[in-house]
């Protein structure tokens, strides 16, 4: 059994099949321990368990949240298309048919995706450590931080300021190691760019104070 | 033969010197995001789309057409050197062809599947040569109930076969629909799910959407679950195949082909299938079965071909009913769009010359991405060592230039973001995204046709069961519905065959999750 959840198949990790296999059997999970079923196989890799797995905690939890979220924009379809007319006498289809039937499915996908979701994630085996998500989830607000910033700034600042300033913070946030290295080559990078995409093929870029 | 001398005149387009430019740019393009991992032809083609306002129909279409072979090109030499498929239908060709670089044999690897996919992706076009013109000459007979029951029937198989499983992939098709939905009405002028806000009147960009989902869910993504240690096997010798190597490789090129190009060409979902075909199928005729496993060629070879040969499948529902059945596709199709051109049967008594000056092109970029893919493929594979925080950034960069480039706003970058964090919520979740894509682009047209018939028929719904051939594609979209769980099988099937033969399994785990 864990043979078949353990294939080196590289979809094996996000099936959901697997995942569910996976989740019946903590042992079976890769990162978890390593399976009596292949002696040979090293301890688990170094890196962190694959955030997208959908078979631990957090890819159940995930799931549920997406699900939630698509019930509740189905409620929201549904009451936009209650709002709007019939459209050109009633026996035709007006504009909030369609959204009538995509607002039901959601409704219906979402809710099936969140319960089985929740009744997955009460076999399923932990995930990354609390400590260890805090840190992810703190990058992710900074990058997504710097890129409002970004999107704030680039009417004033100009494009390739912004941009070099974005490609150095997202770099660094994904683990770059050399910051004044890191630096140029955003710098090299949005040059390049503009003077592709501004000089050459003429889309006019925001130019700021100082014209590029 | 009309189709052959249409080709001709198609050539004679194709091979002037500025479509041949283009046609290079685009391979090269494609080849380039092909291989490097997070980018795919997709997100390229979404972000080129703003050139579609600056060059005429051809140049774009034979662009794209390059991006879109190109990218299948690349795909395997990233998986084959690093083990982690730049696009899903590549996933595959890293079982086998992994091992062999690791073996060492990689460049004989490289040149199994550069070698197949020339070969497939020139039979798949001929295919396409005449396939095309039968299909669109039996499509001219379809009114609105035909293609309300092709689009159902394709957003079932799409969601079924893009997906890892069908709720997942219907659950992804959806959120597509629904962001379709956002902006006025054509047909009332009523505006929906745009809550006042100027900005989501005009809906959201097609190209908003893709890079949100593509780019910044990938990036995201990295971000979260960090930079896996991977390693770039090197490419020792020239890509050249021995005289044993040609005879295990043609026949499976030519038996992937046969399988790729028929499965492509169904309106049902795009190329993964038929690899995954193709791997059993080799795996089961093959005189060296305990290869596989440690590097067989044949599980090289095959798989790639078939890839390349649904690619070119795709092209003929894309081309003669409208009808995209892969990410790359959708995007293609609203290029098409942006040029006030709708693909369908029309296309080729209207725009006949366009159509074959880009199947003309796809030959010659065939020819290229062979010449490109055979002598170059180390400098390709140098591509594989730029650092992954560095691609990640610059994606960032490109993907706000790209929606800046289509006409964006500071609101339009919000709603990018926001985008963005619905995607890694999906990829979190492991709903697949790429029948977001086909659902934002087919499901306005869904929604027209329905219109449409009902309006024919005075809102009477038997319209859509009213013809023979409707009431087969209903039937053919519950078998669909069914067809998951044969998919399922055969990926066991691969997947057990090769835990079988290859328990001393390295430990770098599962790759992340490939995104189309």
């Amino acid at each position: 059994m864990s043979a078949t959840a353990d294939t080196p198949d590289p979809r094996a990790a996000q099936h959901p099949a697997a995942g569910e296999r996976a989740a019946q059997d903590p042992a079976a999970q890769p990162s978890a321990a390593p399976p009596a079923g292949a002696p040979g196989r090293p301890p688990a890799a170094p890196a962190p368990p694959p955030f997208d797995g959908g078979s631990d905690r957090r890819g159940h939890q995930a799931t549920a949240a997406l699900g939630a979220l698509m019930a509740v924009f189905g409620v929201v379809v549904l009451a936009d298309a209650a709002s709007l007319g019939d459209g050109v006498g009633a026996a035709l289809v007006g504009p909030g048919g369609f959204p009538m039937v995509v607002g039901v499915l959601l409704i219906g996908v979402g809710a099936a995706l969140a319960v089985r979701a929740l009744a997955a994630l009460r076999t399923a085996p932990a995930g990354a450590p609390a400590a260890e998500l805090k840190g992810r989830f703190l990058r992710l607000a900074a990058l997504v931080g710097a890129l409002v910033v970004f999107a704030v700034v680039l009417p004033y600042a100009g494009f390739t300021l912004s941009s070099a300033l974005l490609f150095t913070a997202a770099a660094l946030l994904l683990g770059a190691p050399h910051p004044w290295r890191t630096a140029a080559y955003g710098w090299t990078l949005a040059g390049v760019l503009f003077l592709l995409f501004d000089v050459l093929i003429g889309l006019s870029l925001p130019g700021g104070p100082w014209g590029f | 033969m009309t189709e052959i001398s249409a080709l001709i005149d198609g050539f004679g387009a194709a091979l002037s010197p500025v479509n041949l430019l283009w046609a290079l740019l685009g391979v090269t393009i494609g080849t380039a995001v092909g291989v490097l991992p997070g980018i795919g032809p997709a997100l390229t083609v979404a972000l080129l789309l703003p050139l579609t306002f600056r060059l005429d129909p051809a140049a774009s279409l034979i662009m794209f057409a390059g991006i879109y072979y190109g990218g299948m090109y690349g795909g395997s030499t990233t998986s084959i050197l690093l083990n982690t498929p730049g696009e899903s239908a590549s996933m595959v060709s890293a079982l086998e062809g992994n091992k062999m670089a690791r073996a060492g044999r990689g460049a004989a690897a490289l040149a199994a599947a550069a070698i197949g996919s020339f070969v497939a992706g020139t039979i798949g076009t001929v295919g396409l040569t005449f396939l095309a013109p039968v299909v669109a000459d039996f499509a001219v007979g379809f009114g609105p109930p035909e293609y309300v029951a092709l689009m159902a029937l394709a957003f079932v198989t799409v969601s079924a076969l893009l997906g890892r499983s069908i709720l997942r992939g219907a659950a992804s098709l959806l959120i597509g629909v629904t962001i379709g939905l956002v902006g006025i009405d054509q047909q009332s002028g009523d505006a929906r799910l745009a809550f006042g806000l100027p900005s989501l009147l005009d809906g959201i960009d097609v190209v908003v959407v893709v890079v949100a989902l593509f780019a910044l869910g990938e990036t995201f993504s990295r971000l979260m679950h960090g930079t896996g240690g991977e390693t770039v096997e090197p490419v020792r010798d020239r890509a050249v195949l021995s005289r044993s190597d040609w005879r295990r490789s043609w026949p499976a090129w030519l038996r992937g082909s046969a399988l790729g190009f028929p499965i492509g060409s169904l309106p049902a979902g795009g190329a993964e299938v038929p690899t995954f075909l193709s791997y059993s199928v080799e795996k089961r005729l093959s005189k060296r079965r305990e290869e596989f496993g440690h590097g067989a060629i044949e599980g090289v070879a095959g798989p790639e071909a078939a890839n390349n040969a649904a690619a070119a499948g795709v092209l003929v529902p894309l081309l003669t009913i409208g009808l995209p059945t892969s990410a790359t596709a959708a995007v293609i199709l609203t290029a098409f769009q942006s040029y006030g051109l709708q693909p369908g049967p029309q296309l080729f008594s209207e725009s006949g010359p366009l159509l074959w000056t880009l199947i003309a092109s796809l030959y010659i970029g065939n020819v290229m991405l062979l010449v490109l893919n055979l002598p170059l493929v180390r400098m390709w594979a140098r591509l594989l060592t730029i650092p992954a925080y560095a691609i990640y950034a610059a994606v960032l960069v490109f993907a706000t230039l790209g929606t800046f480039a289509s006409g964006g706003t500071t609101a339009d970058l919000l709603i990018l973001y926001a985008l963005g964090l619905l995607a890694l919520l999906m990829h979190a979740a492991d709903v697949p995204i790429a029948p977001a894509v086909v659902g934002l682009i087919l499901g306005p047209l869904l929604e027209q046709e329905l219109r449409r018939a009902l309006a024919l028929s005075q809102g009477d719904p038997m319209i859509l069961v009213s013809s023979p051939l409707t009431v087969v594609l209903w039937v053919l979209m519950a078998l669909a519905l069914a067809l998951p769980l044969v998919a399922k099988t055969v990926r066991r099937d691969v997947g057990r065959t090769a835990a079988e033969e290859e328990p001393e399994q390295e430990a770098a785990g599962p790759p992340p999750a490939p995104r189309a």
